[in-house]
């Protein structure tokens, strides 16, 4: 995929934490990719669990891509837009991130990007996103995310499962490489 | 002998175009005086066409052109990808129509993530 884009050295590189199984949470998506996932990952349910967060990111990613943009505003929404626009978007220079870009400088809401790894983090199964940090040095983001698990949901599989959809979601999303995520478990909840 | 100098705002504008042209681009969005301005135009009646240079701004400096850019994105296009290919669409296009040179700078300010609900109830 793109990380070959990135410049050398960015690969995100970490101390990397395991699934409840000991697999690898990105062996298990690159295996999912490839339509070759073997015995073990065809039976494992912290396995299945992380091969579902993989097709879910791709889900939202290249749904969200195909989807065609929405009509042109309404006169109202226009206005209402500006509005808004002049009271929320005036962005600080301290809200901002770099991307690499080979074409001049680049730059990307902080806010907007902590809401996209919340979104994808949303959309696992049993997980939910409270907050998320994000911090730059360089290029490479450092995330500090907090979470809250259906009640059920492995915690020891957790912070693997996270790690991987917030890295693989700032490869394909964001296009910035994830060095280090930091996950807090901040509360339960159980479906009725 | 005669020399043609390209103005802020055609620059801007042209700019403006291409970059809203770009896959992925949702919008451009203005920054505090263009929407102060979005806004009277609107009360006034005024028509803001394709040519708007809302989200954009540009110096002209002799051959030189410094161009800068707000955009908000769709979830599912690659950030740092969009962002180098509005970088792209706005210099070639600035240099085919005025034939100045320009340094792009972009902002993402924005990205979507709810889109428009695919088919119908």
């Amino acid at each position: 995929m793109a990380l070959d884009a990135f410049p050398p050295g960015l690969s995100p590189e970490d101390q990397i934490e395991p699934l409840a199984c000991g697999r690898d949470a990105a062996d298990v998506w690159d295996h999912a990719a490839d339509g070759v996932p073997d015995e073990h990952e065809r039976s494992c349910p912290h396995c299945a669990a992380a091969i579902a967060d993989a097709r879910g990111l791709d889900g939202i990613v290249h749904r969200m891509a195909d989807e065609v943009p929405p009509p042109p505003p309404s006169l109202v929404d226009t206005v209402m837009e500006a509005v808004l626009n002049t009271v929320t978007a005036e962005l600080r220079p301290q809200d901002l991130l770099a991307l690499y870009s080979p074409a001049g400088p680049a730059r990307l809401s902080r806010p907007a990007a902590a809401r996209v790894l919340r979104h994808v983090v949303d959309r696992m199964d049993g997980m939910r996103a409270r907050s998320c940090r994000i911090e730059q040095d360089g290029l490479a983001l450092s995330v500090a995310i907090t979470v809250t698990a259906r009640f059920g949901v492995d915690l020891a599989s957790v912070t693997a499962r996270v790690r991987q959809m917030v890295v693989a979601a700032g490869k394909q999303a964001l296009g910035t490489p994830v060095a280090r995520v930091d996950i807090t478990v901040v509360d339960l909840w159980e479906e009725r | 002998m005669s020399v043609l100098h390209v103005g802020d705002r055609v620059v801007a504008r042209v700019a403006a175009r291409a970059a809203r042209a770009v896959p992925g681009v949702v919008a451009l969005r203005p920054d505090l005086t263009q929407a102060l301005l979005g806004i009277a135009g609107t009360v006034f009646g005024q028509e803001r066409g394709p040519l708007s240079a809302d989200g954009a701004s540009a110096v002209v400096e002799g051959g030189h052109a410094e161009v800068s850019l707000t955009v908000v994105a769709r979830l599912g296009h690659n950030c740092r990808d969009l962002a180098a290919a509005v970088q792209r669409a706005v210099t070639a296009e600035v240099a085919a129509y005025t034939g100045l040179d320009v340094l792009v700078r972009v902002t993402i300010a924005d990205v979507l993530i709810e889109g428009p609900r695919s088919g119908g109830p």
